[in-house]
């Protein structure tokens, strides 16, 4: 995947949309998560969703250095 | 666990040193523990910012460490929600900027007219909401100017400079929400439970002192004041706690309809309670009666239901005992053979005594369902709406585009290279403080921090930061100074001082290329404080008195209001109702009390005793309208057209408040009073019961208009 890409003209790094499709994704599984419960079971509750992020969003951007 | 609940081998001595020592721990976490961990969270955030803003080259790295120190909020639910508004904020005011520059390139008399037009705009929308929003609104105003600003002479820098800033404070934004809600959080929904058992246990407390004659008349109204502060506190936290994620979304939501009603089943208590306590006192004051004998075992009976922590089932043995009572009472009354005029003050005692047994129960039971998570059946959920007097709302802008305007064409001819710096300052603080009820007392926090702030920047630039090698030791550096200005933030009555100087401090971070410049940094710090001066001169200079909460706008609204409810149309009252009402004078009330501070005076009391008669006449007023549209199908009867006429004749003396009016509308409630007497002798049980309450509403009425509102004396049993 390219590092920057052209939006109107505007040079844009990948990052940026893949920072946005993260939030999406953690908030899809983040519903599903708590509909489940799963919250309920673990220590702390916003490291977990913390880390999740992290996770989605590391595993998105090594694709930029595939 | 401590070490002194372990089973230690210790001597004596020893282990009551080890017990000292937990108990010192454990206190010093609940007061200054808290305190310090909040300054090390902050720091952690700021440094966070500062880090990755050098690692991923920002050309002003300072920007996302000042964003870090704005958020920096105790509760993690409160820095979620201020972070979305600030998002939100500054993409709003980059696209003001973009389009102004766009509009106006290189045309400064015009660009200006058009950002002081956009601040102008934007300080009326915050004044207006005065809740988180309101963040939204005064961001957006002044980041245009921060982007706009510098762009005059290059407008084709102005993209570039928009996409900084927003990256900038889009990465404090993260580091905050993040280090807030990671690092030994503070949950926004565990304060707002602690609120709501405060609340509850404090008038619980009022009433029962109300009921022994503990308070004086001045704590009373003084109490009022400070309720009405509460629930619009209690507001302000729920909607924060909206944004901390519980483990379920719905669980949070059923949570925050509960919290509504907490406060509307509060309010109507409240109100009840107020008006019963004032019939009360104006018997105490006539002395020994009959009907003070009679009612005595009553009270009691209230009194003892509060005492203990009451609950659902006492409460309803309460409410069966009361009526028991009442029963008892009447036979009483009915046998004694008193004056019609104490008859029928008795038969409003009566009533607002079951008002109040039923309110408190609903009360209770809110309470409960908040406390234990069961389940509440809830109407409709309703909203608290603020509401500002739209004087203020229209000064504040006219203040805010004034100051633009003349600021930004005296730094654009009086060419000094950093006036600049010093007018966004200007600017950026006077935006800040038009939502404050005391602006010129924040300014001048701000101020004293920014002036503490310039030595001790001084010393940590030139003393500490050249000696320093790496980002550890710029952290190492940084850390004490910044630490001071965060703990006086977490101080209510230094806050403002706190944030002057963190902010000063963050201001003057190097950039990614360090580069020590003495004569620079003297030059801004001295505009910084320039900026600081001129926002408080304008603030004192340009429509000082038209500020949040001023009592004199406040009364006047509380007037209007009180007008509205008797003059909105039948469909807004179905929609809204007392509801909306009673939160609105509330509103009003705490502005009152966040101006006034800390001691409010006489004037202030005399603007809370208004509020309370006016709040009492505007209820019994919402039923009476009530009550005449729901008959009004039927018939024209005698006691519905007194009803309306009296009605009529309140607002027009709500409207001209003159002495005919009152007179004219003490007759038509007299007269009204006479009519339903004679409709409820005629008509079925179930209607007599709610004339027996228009019946009480009128009095309330009357004898507001007689007690508080004329100081000329006059028979109060008549109606």
């Amino acid at each position: 995947m390219p590092r920057e890409f052209a939006f109107f003209g505007i040079l844009i790094p990948t990052l940026l949309p893949l920072f946005f499709l993260s939030i999406a994704l953690q908030a899809v599984l983040d519903a599903i998560l708590g509909w489940l419960g799963f919250y309920r079971m673990v220590w702390h509750p916003s490291l977990v969703r913390l880390c999740i992020f992290v996770a989605i969003f590391g595993a998105l951007t090594l694709s930029i250095y595939k | 666990m401590t070490p002194a609940s372990a089973p230690l081998p210790l001597p004596g001595p020893l282990r009551q040193a080890a017990r000292w020592l937990a108990q010192a721990l454990t206190d010093w976490r609940a007061s200054e523990g808290e305190r310090w961990i909040f300054v090390f969270k902050t720091l952690v955030a700021a440094f966070c910012a500062l880090w990755l803003a050098y690692r991923l080259g920002l050309d002003s790295p300072s920007t996302a460490m000042t964003t870090t120190i704005i958020l920096a909020l105790p509760s993690s639910g409160m820095v979620l929600e201020k972070s979305l508004y600030r998002v939100g904020g500054t993409l709003l005011g980059c696209l003001a900027a973009l389009a102004l520059i766009g509009l106006f390139p290189q045309q400064p008399v015009l660009l200006y007219a058009g950002l002081a037009l956009w601040v102008g705009l934007c300080t009326s929308g915050a004044t207006l909401y005065r809740n988180a929003q309101s963040y939204v609104y005064v961001l957006s105003g002044y980041t245009a100017c921060i982007i706009a600003l510098p762009a005059i002479d290059q407008p084709t820098q102005v993209f570039a400079l928009a996409v900084t800033r927003a990256a900038e404070v889009g990465l404090g934004i993260i580091c905050s929400a993040a280090v807030s809600s990671v690092l030994l959080p503070r949950h926004q929904g565990t304060q707002v439970m602690r609120t709501v058992d405060a609340r509850y246990g404090k008038f619980l407390a009022f009433c029962q002192d109300v009921l022994q004659q503990k308070l004086t008349p001045a704590q009373v109204e003084v109490t009022h004041l400070q309720f009405a502060a509460d629930v619009a506190a209690l507001e302000h936290g729920r909607s924060a706690a909206l944004f901390e994620l519980s483990e379920a979304v719905s669980h949070a939501r059923g949570q925050n309809r509960k919290l509504h009603a907490f406060n509307a089943s509060f309010m109507t208590a409240l109100t009840t309670f107020y008006t019963f306590h004032r019939l009360y006192e104006r018997m105490r004051r006539e002395g020994e009666s009959p009907v003070m004998q009679a009612c005595a075992p009553l009270y009691a009976i209230v009194a003892e239901a509060l005492q203990a922590t009451p609950s659902q089932d006492s409460l309803d043995t309460m409410q069966l005992h009361l009526q028991a009572a009442l029963a008892e009472a009447r036979q009483q009354i009915k046998a004694a053979n008193v004056q019609h005029a104490q008859r029928i003050d008795f038969d409003t005692a009566c009533e607002l005594l079951e008002r109040f047994a039923r309110d408190m129960s609903r009360f209770h039971a809110v309470y409960f369902s908040l406390r234990h998570g069961t389940p509440l059946a809830i109407t409709a959920p309703q909203a608290y709406a603020p509401k500002t007097p739209p004087a203020l709302v229209i000064a504040s802008g006219v203040r805010a585009a004034l100051n633009v305007g003349l600021l930004a064409l005296g730094a654009y001819f009086l060419a000094w290279p950093q006036a600049g710096v010093a007018m966004l300052m200007a600017i950026v603080f006077c935006a800040l403080s038009a939502s404050s009820p005391r602006p010129i007392a924040m300014v001048r926090g701000v101020l004293i921090g920014f002036v503490l702030g310039f030595p001790l920047s001084f010393i940590c630039l030139y003393f500490l930061l050249v000696h320093a090698d790496g980002f550890p030791m710029l952290m190492l550096s940084f850390a004490p100074f910044l630490a001071v200005g965060l703990y006086l933030l977490t101080n209510p009555a230094k806050a403002g001082i706190g944030l002057g100087l963190a902010i000063f401090i963050t201001q003057v971070a190097p950039t990614n290329v360090l580069h020590i410049d003495g004569a620079g940094f003297l030059n801004t710090s001295i505009a910084l404080i320039a900026g600081l001066i001129l926002a408080l001169v304008v603030s004192a200079v340009v429509l000082p008195e038209h500020t949040m909460g001023n009592k004199d706008h406040v009364g006047r609204a509380l007037w209007r209001e009180t007008l509205r409810a008797c003059t909105a149309s039948l469909r807004q009252l179905r929609l809204f109702g007392q509801h909306r009402f009673d939160n609105r004078m509330r509103d009003l009330l705490s502005q009152l009390n966040a101006a006034a501070g800390p001691a409010p005076g006489e004037e202030t009391r005399a603007v809370v005793r208004q509020a309370l008669t006016l709040l009492e006449i505007g209820h019994s007023v919402l039923e009476l309208r009530d009550l005449i549209a729901t008959s009004s199908a039927g018939a024209t009867d005698e006691a519905v057209l007194a009803l309306q006429r009296c009605v009529d004749s309140i607002t027009g003396w709500l409207r001209t408040r003159s002495e005919t009016d009152r007179q004219t509308a003490l007759a038509a409630i007299l007269h009204a009073g006479g009519a339903v007497r004679a409709a409820q002798a005629k008509c079925a049980p179930e209607r007599a019961v709610r004339l027996q309450t228009a019946l009480a509403d009128l009095h309330s009425i009357y004898t507001s208009l007689l007690d508080n509102m004329a100081q000329d004396a006059g028979d109060p049993h008549a109606a």
